[in-house]
């Protein structure tokens, strides 16, 4: 796979020694699991596909709208009322023919979630509600898979990586919450932002580089102020899913 | 040196702590713990996320989690947008 042509597409990362030609076969023998193809799925699909992730599995049940435009930078004009599914493939395969873009239109949920994780090294949220997240973070756990949380809110965004055993899990921390009962406001360009440090984690844990992952902590951005603030996690023994392990 | 309660509370010192809240310094009673505070400064939404000197706490510890003096107290709504 490392011909002339790769070279030259993946020049500028692999001059990184933490990369190199051997990172760079890693992330092509990859695969990773992104669910939700909004503000931060356009995002992260968008970056992970463009650094070489060999295989994309997306799972989406919506079909693009016009109140999408301002932040889902994935789907254009052109697309509103295809599926999300088909408007992702069709710019991420038109960005990195080698990538292969396995799509899923439908609702992930508990029933189908383990096998549509199966054969993925990480699992990335970009969905947009709570009992998503909820899923994915049980998935997480019985898979014994990172799980990388991104979630916006207005100038506001926050992001952790949950990995099982090493970490507290998405539960810990928000097992007694409830859902808003609207969608919040959302600024694209905070999608942006969390939807790009989403996607550096996981290359990350493509790579390895387990270190220096946002583990048992919660980077907090305040975009109004311009303030990124992290908050220390500690494992949660009361937690109904991981139960503090 | 001891002296009586009277004068003590005349002096100007009072049984209360400083903290940051927010990025705003509050006088509160000294002893209050998070649960306390949550009602005291009436935050009505129940999804709360509470940092407390830099830490996460879960709301099985906001009873028993006390403030000091100079502590560091955030009440931060969770983003859960996509
Ligand atoms: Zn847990």
């Amino acid at each position: 796979m490392q011909d002339q042509r790769d070279q030259l597409r993946y020049q500028r990362q692999m001059g990184l020694p933490e990369i190199g030609e051997q990172g760079q076969k890693r992330l092509a023998r990859s695969r990773v699991f992104v669910g939700g193809l909004g503000g931060l799925g356009s995002v992260i699909t968008t970056y992970l596909c463009a650094a070489g992730v060999g295989s994309l599995r997306i799972a989406d049940r919506d079909r693009v709208e016009i109140s999408n435009l301002n932040r889902q930078i994935l789907h254009w004009t052109k697309d509103v009322g295809r599926d999300k599914t088909v408007s992702a493939r069709e710019k991420l395969a038109a960005l990195n023919p080698d990538a292969e873009i396995e799509t899923h239109h439908l609702e992930i949920g508990p029933e189908n979630a383990a096998e549509l994780v199966q054969g993925c090294q990480v699992i990335v949220d970009g969905t947009d509600n709570l009992q998503t997240r909820r899923v994915l973070n049980r998935t997480s756990l019985d898979m014994d898979l990172p799980f990388v949380h991104g979630g916006i809110n207005g100038f506001n965004g926050m992001i952790s990586t949950f990995v099982p055993g090493r970490s507290p899990c998405f539960e810990c921390l928000f097992s007694e919450f409830g859902s808003p009962s609207s969608p919040p406001p959302v600024l694209g360009s905070v999608a942006g932002v969390v939807g790009s440090l989403q996607s550096l984690e996981v290359i990350k844990c493509l790579l390895g580089l387990m270190d220096g992952l946002l583990c048992g902590r919660l980077l907090f951005m305040q975009g109004q102020t311009m303030a990124f603030r992290e908050i220390s996690l500690e494992k949660n023994p009361d937690c109904p899913e991981c139960r503090g392990r | 040196m001891w002296i009586s309660m009277e004068q003590y509370e005349e002096s100007g010192m009072k049984n209360t702590v400083t903290i940051t809240l927010n990025g705003f310094q509050e006088e509160v009673a000294q002893g209050s713990t998070v649960s306390s505070l949550i009602k005291y400064f009436q935050e009505l939404d129940k999804d709360l996320i509470v940092e407390h000197n830099g830490r996460f706490v879960y709301p099985g510890e906001y009873p028993r989690t006390v403030v000091d003096d100079g502590d560091r107290l955030e009440f931060i709504n969770p983003n859960f947008g996509g």
